[in-house]
């Protein structure tokens, strides 16, 4: 269980993030939605304890993410998997060391294991022959693809997915929201969600939040999003709005 | 509404209260990288990986641009100093000439110049990349302290890397020095080893590694920490390369003359 306490964020003193209170159970998946430059990435960051807040507490399973210690915050984060934004893949290393670097700094198997997982990691995106190439011989939607692999091959418990399908064409955009519902069902990873795909993630998450201008507008069910009256959230839900541009 | 326009000892004010704040900003990172650094030395935390990658950046990558610097530097001590050895005959001091102010002096300066426009400014462009690019909080987000993942073993590297060059650099002087004695000056090479020999002193040769070792620590610690406090995509990058270099040459300087002072 995830629990966002209250978090407020300040820039320059200015709140990007205002009071920001909701919680994710344990084994579901929360769709982070809203226009850009609202404060999805910060809220992402600051759940992951990347980020410290002005004000608030972020706790997972219990535990205060802010009040741990050097040892208990990095046992928390091998049981978190991170998805960002713009990929950070390593650039000096190769797309299978990428995928390989946290099973080895969790030091827990053995190369041939370790080999074995990379692949499979690379076949479950359709990328089974890349992993000598370097990142920036490779397109964005493949690099989103890269980074999705690291996220999960140490099958964390709790994984972050910032725009998993951003620049990726329709096709491997609907295998990545497959995979990341096999990842909800049949392992029961908690997770949130960001994305502007609204149609993907209707199927894959439990809970939708929406997040303007640093400000929490909504947070409910699927059935509750769809009988809200709240305009912004009707307007994302179904695609269109009111005004026009300009 | 048109803002209202300051008076202008209220903006010379505000400029100069800008200024301490952001320089104290800069000290205070740096000093906290620092603290940091000492933290992980104590036991000694790097990555082996890592280490010899930065080693073979760092040390087999300058050692051309190094040579080149010191037999050129050499040679303009020796064609410096010529004119007054010519002058008063006084050939036998042409290496000790050459020898002592490469030596304690100009060998460590302009190598730590050299390392600090070609390896500092690299590595804050390495790093304020990574930075940007959230690959730094991807380190963190795998469990990983970027102090000990990636600076520990810039700093060790560019500590031993600056030192071994300066060795390089200073015996590369010297051959730059000596023959330009020979050729140019006429001066044997045989007389300006013996000069070397006889009056350059161990301890003058210490004195320089000495410099190199702090310069080494002060560019690592300045350009990881310019670097890790990048932001601001490309510009950024810019900004903090800018600012490394600028404040790795006052490092450098500030050391010289503390090193000399308390060294002589």
């Amino acid at each position: 269980m995830i629990e966002v306490h209250n978090v407020t964020k300040l820039h320059f003193g200015r709140p990007v993030l205002k009071d920001i209170t909701l919680s994710i159970p344990e084994g579901s998946n929360l769709g982070l939605i809203g226009p850009g430059g609202a404060g999805k990435s910060l809220l992402l960051k600051i759940i992951c304890g990347l980020v410290v807040p002005d004000e608030g507490t972020v706790t997972i399973d219990g535990q205060d993410v802010f009040e741990l210690d050097e040892i208990e915050i990095a046992k928390l984060r091998f049981r978190i998997g991170m998805l960002f934004q713009n990929y950070a893949l390593f650039d000096f290393m190769n797309v299978a060391d990428n995928i390989a670097f946290p099973l080895r700094q969790e030091g827990k198997l053995g190369e041939d294991e370790i080999a074995a997982k990379v692949q499979e990691q690379l076949d479950s995106v359709d990328l089974p022959t890349i992993g000598h190439q370097f990142p920036n011989e490779l397109s964005g939607g493949m690099k989103k693809r890269v980074s999705f692999a690291r996220a999960v091959v140490p099958e964390p418990p709790i994984v972050f997915y910032d725009d998993p399908t951003a620049g990726l064409d329709p096709v491997t955009s609907s295998k990545i929201f497959l995979l990341l519902k096999a990842m909800r069902d049949e392992k029961g990873v908690t997770s949130v969600t960001i994305s502007h795909d609204i149609e993907g993630i209707k199927d894959i998450c439990d809970n939708f939040a929406l997040l303007d201008r640093g400000e929490l507008i909504f947070w409910g069910s699927r059935d509750e999003v769809e009988s809200t009256d709240l305009s912004l959230v009707r307007q994302f839900w179904d695609g269109f709005s009111d005004d026009e541009l300009g | 509404m048109a803002s209202e326009i300051k008076p202008i000892w209220q903006r010379v004010l505000n400029n100069i209260g800008d200024r301490f704040m952001g320089w104290s900003f800069e000290v205070g990172g740096v000093s906290l990288l620092v603290w940091e650094i000492m933290r992980n030395t104590f036991p000694p935390k790097l990555d082996g990986e890592e280490t010899w990658r930065n080693m073979y950046k760092v040390g087999v990558k300058s050692f051309p641009i190094v040579v080149v610097t010191a037999l050129l530097v050499g040679a303009i001590m020796v064609i410096q100093s010529g004119m007054y050895i010519e002058q008063y005959g006084a050939y036998g001091l042409l290496g000790w000439g050459a020898g002592y102010s490469v030596f304690r002096e100009v060998g460590p300066i302009m190598i730590g110049l050299m390392f600090s426009g070609r390896v500092g400014a690299n590595n804050t462009a390495e790093l304020g990349t990574m930075k940007v690019t959230d690959q730094i909080d991807a380190l963190r987000a795998l469990a990983i302290d970027p102090v000990r993942y990636l600076v520990m073993p810039r700093v060790f590297t560019m500590i031993v890397m600056m030192f071994l060059l300066v060795v390089v650099g200073d015996f590369v002087s010297l051959l730059g020095g000596a023959a330009t004695s020979q050729y140019l000056l006429g001066v044997d090479m045989t007389l300006f080893a013996w000069s070397v020999i006889t009056y350059v002193s161990l301890a003058d040769f210490l004195h320089g590694l000495y410099k190199a070792v702090a310069f080494g620590f002060a560019i690592a610690v300045i350009s990881c920490h310019f670097g890790l406090n990048t932001s601001g995509g490309a510009v950024g990058v810019g900004r903090s390369v800018n600012a490394s270099v600028v404040g790795s040459a006052i490092a450098i300087f500030i050391l010289d003359y503390l090193i000399t002072y308390l060294d002589t």
